[in-house]
């Protein structure tokens, strides 16, 4: 393998050298007929060429656009697409997609089925421990064996590190910081609550949104999350009244679906006469919509109220109880039972639309009446297209990004709503999002690399290997040092909110910088210093032993091997070194200025060379500091 | 000639930013010692130092559970139970309350204080004991106002300004910080109170508002932005970890890496995410020696602290502040939170859970301030998102607006309850806005920061920057408070006029 130094800063280049008439032939018409946008793409801006976008809709005849063949991305391009599109990236996928093509290879991620179920994987340990315990205790079978959460930490990890759907897996990842549940909650010690909820977001990435929510509503994590889990009827006994939990009721509309305030298909604020924005709801509205949520228990519940679960109650899709009989299980003897309503009865009023009043009996129709007045709330668009684009590719879309892409969201071009293939295939081919340059307007692109994703592009940029392919890994230090695991926020609002506005440079520019919400002096030197543990002191993973006296397991303890860039610290070479890792992991974005600072850090390192042979153990600290320091970069720390 | 005359005199051009910076600290070094109780201040002046604590209860305590009416005269003062039915099965029994001693409840602005008796939620046997001694004050039913609302009429047809997205948490959690509830891009109060008070510190470096709890809106100023540290506040934590002692000239390789990474952060950037990480890190890492020396001269404190997140928070606070004079500070705040009161579900066992975890850690950092020798020097306040309503979704609580606030120091008139608390009767309650229990707030927090602003040496005509909506509630007049729960004996009300205006959303 070799790494030649890229030159050519273009986005895309040619292959071959094409007669530019016979370019013109190929892609001319569409510019020419065709009331689509053209966009120039690059910065070795070839004249009097113009490149058409990719067309989104799937009944396109004609020419295939020239994003798929003809002409290729070059390999820092490819890796930019990869950086935006995966959490990690190794040598090999970058190699794919330059062959491949950008548009052909996000088509194929997407046509690719869930690789990877995250539940029986730790299930499978969970049994594997349980019989280990069984030796010493034989009471112990998989039903009394607590299992800690770290084991979805391990298992998400051996998912992360097998699974060959790259895109669904990064998409996964936003979705569980958009449709938030976490650990610090009541599902705290079931660890099954975050792997299937997990594996619901993984298995859905790619469907509609509007599947989304209702998997979402009728998820157990997310009912002892929002707490509607045996959320019941208003009543009213011994004269005391309580009413419907409203917690789901506010959330669902706030941060999942429509947020505060009335949107434009653009995502800025609708105003009003007085130049105020609208709100979206009001209490009345909460309150409405809390009763709709009413009468949904565990999916293994005997009624409702039912308060037993154990982890398998967390795999199974919530069961509605129109009524109350929980009577007739906790006081099987009383005289006076008392049957009521579990599910509110009567007409629901919220967004401006009224639920008719039906039966009890009928009233799980509720739920869907309910999901599809908010499903087909115009701010959906605008509003999750936003969160979708900042997830993956850039803070601060223009206006007209995020118009193009809720107009995908509202139709995919066959009259499908919450197409998510569409919106994510949208969302990555965009021009802005593909245009190395931001249109020249390189001042706000990109945005600040999640911490949890630093490390995962660590991990993946190395090729971390275990032996055996078995990884055993709690990735405890990431979450110690800078606070972001999956599946573990601090409240519903995930790590950093969508609207964060940073301190420093941005100050003033109404800019956003969502994940600049989890900076600060304390997590800066947390990330450095994890680094320094990672890299330096080649202890990449946080390998559990699973019960006492176990024998440690040296294949599972996966490594870096960097052995093959040895040669490459020899001064001759370091141009070489540096360029490998400033693509793999920066797609070629760390400057020239800094990639010397770099490398004159490295010169100062000894290294002694016998007949041309480094020496291994000073080869080896000079490419772990090299990459230290690429990653301590800001070119590398904001992806543009 | 006093300290700022020296400073003005020997000018730094004179010196090196580096001398200065040592001879400031030796300066606050031995003013510092002044205030420590191994040396006699008999006849010195006092030392100007003050510090606000900030305790963020995030997710909205259900704080009508932890100031509960107590009285049971059905002619007269009936608020248990009142509280008891309208609460439903989230009451507690009033027999395990622990009283509160003559609390001279007394109204605020229009709103009587219903209730005469009251106790605490049984997990808070310091917090009883701090108000009994007289160092805890209540505040009750406060929250975010733009201007005052007197009752549910005013609200429903919005004669009066609404903030925004009441009973939201993101809004409501920020506004409390904010205190400008029309805002959604207001500076927080600590950051405004930072910005005016900030030049009277002796060394800027390490900025005067540190953080337990990473970013937050609160701390954050125009000119100030907050300093984070772990509650792991031991010199060795702070910092780059140096590369590995088995290196071939270990301490020379990690300067050559830190010099790297100074000079890839010290670049400038044209794009301004980069070059907000890059200054970020460029802050920080100015910052490390300074702190980090400063750690080193902290004391033995004998008070025990409990072993909680907030415990170890607040025993991090204590160590800062008793090397206050390292780091030549002579104002500080402190902010901290401690999260998990969104208790919809569960509320009864949640409270029994989290109630002993403030109690404990707040008593042991009072406790800590008076082994310190400056109880009277630093005030601590809770705030939380919104009060919950005070009616049951079976089990749980709800979002609702205004609630109960605690404001503890040896400078506080403790003993009392300030505000007014509301009647738990929803039966023709005018302060009362739904059919679960949602109290428009009696004191707005402006009134609440603005009296702790005024001790805290923000002049009058000063209040108007760090409280912008402050004109709608209140306004200065020699020996007329906010509210009235800050001792002023002591305090000579400040009359500098700093140059900030009034800030205006």
């Amino acid at each position: 393998m070799s790494f030649p130094l890229f030159v050519f800063q273009g986005l895309f280049r040619i292959r071959q050298r094409i007669p530019s008439i016979l370019l013109i032939g190929l892609c001319g018409l569409s510019m020419l007929t065709n009331a689509q946008q053209n966009v120039a793409f690059g910065k070795g801006k070839i004249t009097n060429v113009t490149v058409s976008s990719s067309s989104n809709a799937s009944n396109q005849t004609g020419i295939q656009t020239l994003m798929s063949s003809g002409y290729l991305p070059n390999k820092n391009a490819a890796a930019r697409l990869l950086s935006q599109a995966t959490l990690g990236t190794t040598y090999a996928d970058i190699e794919n997609v330059a062959t491949n093509g950008i548009e052909k290879w996000v088509d194929q991620q997407l046509a690719m089925p869930n690789s990877f179920v995250i539940t029986p994987y730790m299930q499978n340990l969970h049994q594997g421990l349980a019989d280990s315990m069984k030796r010493t205790d034989p009471t112990k079978n998989i039903g009394n064996t607590f299992l800690a959460d770290r084991y979805f930490d391990i298992s998400w990890f051996q998912g992360y590190m097998t699974a060959t759907d790259l895109l669904r897996w990064r998409v996964a990842l936003g979705l569980s910081e958009i449709f938030v549940t976490s650990r610090i909650s009541a599902n705290e010690g079931y660890p099954y609550a975050s792997s299937s909820y997990y594996d619901m977001l993984l298995e859905n990435s790619f469907t509609n949104y509007r599947n989304i929510i209702e998997k979402v509503t009728y998820h157990p994590s997310m009912a002892v999350y929002l707490t509607f889990m045996n959320n019941h009827a208003t009543d009213s006994y011994n004269g005391k009244q309580t009413f419907p939990d409203e917690n789901y009721a506010r959330e669902l509309m706030q941060l999942f679906s429509i947020g505060l305030f009335q949107l434009n298909l653009d995502g800025t604020e609708k105003k009003d006469a007085n130049g105020k924005s609208i709100p979206t709801y009001n209490n009345n509205d909460i309150g409405g919509l809390a009763k709709v949520f009413t009468g949904l228990s565990w999916g293994d519940s005997r009624y409702l109220g039912d308060k037993l679960k154990d982890n398998w109650s967390y795999t199974k899709k919530l069961k509605f109880y129109a009524i109350d009989s929980s009577d007739y299980y906790l006081r099987p003897n009383a005289s006076n039972k008392r049957i009521t309503n579990g599910h509110e009865v009567g007409a629901k009023t919220f967004l401006g639309s009224t639920i008719p009043a039906r039966s009890v009996e009928q009233g799980e129709l509720d739920i869907k009446d309910a999901l599809d007045i908010i499903f087909n709330h115009p701010n959906v668009g605008p509003f999750i297209s936003r969160r979708l684009i900042q997830r993956l590719v850039t803070s601060n879309p223009s206006p007209a990004y995020i118009q193009r892409i809720a107009t995908v969201f509202n139709n995919n071009g066959n009259n499908v709503r919450g197409d998510m293939k569409a919106v994510i295939r949208a969302i990555l081919l965009d021009q802005e999002a593909r245009d190395c340059c931001n249109n020249g307007n390189t001042e706000f692109a990109g945005a600040l690399k999640e911490p949890f994703i630093r490390y995962t592009n660590l991990v993946k940029g190395l090729n971390l290997t275990a032996t055996g392919g078995v990884f055993r890994n709690t990735m405890q230090r990431v979450y110690d040092k800078m606070g972001q695991l999956p599946m573990y926020s601090p409240s519903v609002f995930n790590f950093f909110s969508p609207d964060y506005l940073p301190d420093g440079a941005l100050k003033g520019t109404g800019k956003f910088g969502p994940e600049f919400q989890t900076l600060n002096s304390q997590s800066l030197s947390g990330y450095m210093n994890a680094l320094n543990s990672w890299l330096i002191n080649d202890d990449p993973v946080e390998y559990l032993t699973y019960f006492p006296g176990e024998t440690f397991k040296p294949n599972q303890d996966a490594k870096f091997d960097l052995s093959a860039d040895y040669q490459l610290t020899r001064n001759d070479r370091l141009t070489q070194l540096l360029d490998k890792y400033n693509l793999i992991l920066a797609h070629g974005r760390i400057s020239q200025q800094s990639l010397n600072t770099i490398r004159n850090a490295l010169s100062g390192m000894p290294l002694t060379v016998t007949n041309g042979v480094v020496n291994d153990s000073e080869a080896n600290r000079i490419v772990r500091i090299a990459i230290y320091l690429i990653m301590s970069s800001p070119d590398y720390i904001i992806n543009k | 000639m006093n300290r700022r005359d020296f400073l003005k005199h020997s000018g730094c051009a004179a010196m090196g930013a580096t001398t200065l910076l040592s001879t400031l600290t030796s300066l606050g070094a031995v003013n510092g010692a002044m205030g420590h109780k191994k040396f006699p201040v008999n006849g010195a002046v006092a030392e100007d130092y003050k510090a606000l604590v900030c305790i963020l209860l995030a997710g909205g305590v259900d704080s009508y559970n932890v100031l509960i009416p107590t009285g049971t005269n059905g002619g007269g003062d009936n608020g248990y139970n009142e509280y008891a039915a309208t609460r439903a099965d989230l009451s507690i029994a009033n027999a395990s309350l622990l009283a509160l001693n003559n609390p001279q409840c007394t109204g605020f602005r229009s709103f009587p204080c219903n209730y005469g008796a009251y106790g605490l939620h049984p997990s808070l046997p310091g917090m009883r004991d701090l108000f009994n001694s007289g160092k805890l004050a209540f505040m009750a039913n406060v929250g975010t106002l733009i201007e005052p609302i007197l009752n549910e009429s005013e609200y429903r047809t919005k004669a009066k300004k609404i903030p925004e997205g009441v009973y939201s948490h993101s809004d409501q959690i920020m506004q409390w910080q904010t205190s400008v509830p029309q805002s959604r891009t207001a500076l927080g109060v600590g950051g405004r109170l930072a910005d005016l008070l900030n030049p009277g510190n002796l060394n800027q470096q390490v900025s005067m508002n540190i953080s337990l709890s990473g970013k937050n809106v609160f701390q954050t100023g125009e000119s100030i932005a907050e300093y984070s540290i772990s509650n792991n506040v031991s010199p060795g934590n702070i910092g780059f970890d140096m590369l590995p002692s088995g290196w071939f000239s270990s301490g020379l390789m990690t300067e050559l890496r830190n010099s790297a990474i100074d000079s890839l952060v010290g670049q400038t950037y044209a794009n301004l995410l980069q070059q907000t990480y890059a200054g970020t890190a460029k802050g920080a890492i100015a910052t490390f020696d300074i702190f980090k020396e400063a750690l080193k001269k902290v004391p033995n404190i004998a008070t025990v602290f409990p072993t909680t997140s907030l415990g170890n928070d607040l025993a991090a606070i204590a160590k800062v502040i008793s090397v206050r004079s390292n780091l030549g500070a002579k104002r500080q705040i402190f902010f901290v939170t401690y999260g998990g009161w969104d208790m919809h579900d569960n509320l009864a066992g949640g409270m029994n859970q989290k109630l002993p975890v403030v109690d404990s850690a707040i008593k042991a950092f009072y406790d800590s301030t008076v082994e310190l020798g400056i109880a009277d020097k630093v005030t601590t306040f809770t705030i939380s998102d919104f009060g919950r309503t005070i009616t049951s979704n079976g089990l749980g609580s709800d979002h609702a607006w205004g609630g109960n606030s605690m404001v503890i120091g040896g400078s506080v008139k403790g003993g009392k309850i300030y505000g007014a608390y509301p009647k738990m009767n929803l039966n023709s309650n005018t302060q009362n806005v739904s059919v679960r229990g949602n109290f428009i707030p009696a004191v707005s927090t402006d009134e609440l920061y603005a009296e702790i602003a005024l001790w805290y040496g923000v002049s009058p005509s000063d209040l108007c920057y760090v409280l912008p909506n402050i004109g709608n509630f209140y306004s200065y007049t020699p020996g007329n408070y906010p509210v009235g729960f800050m001792n002023f004996n002591g305090t000579t009300i400040s009359n500098v006029d700093r140059p900030q205006s009034c800030l205006i959303y």
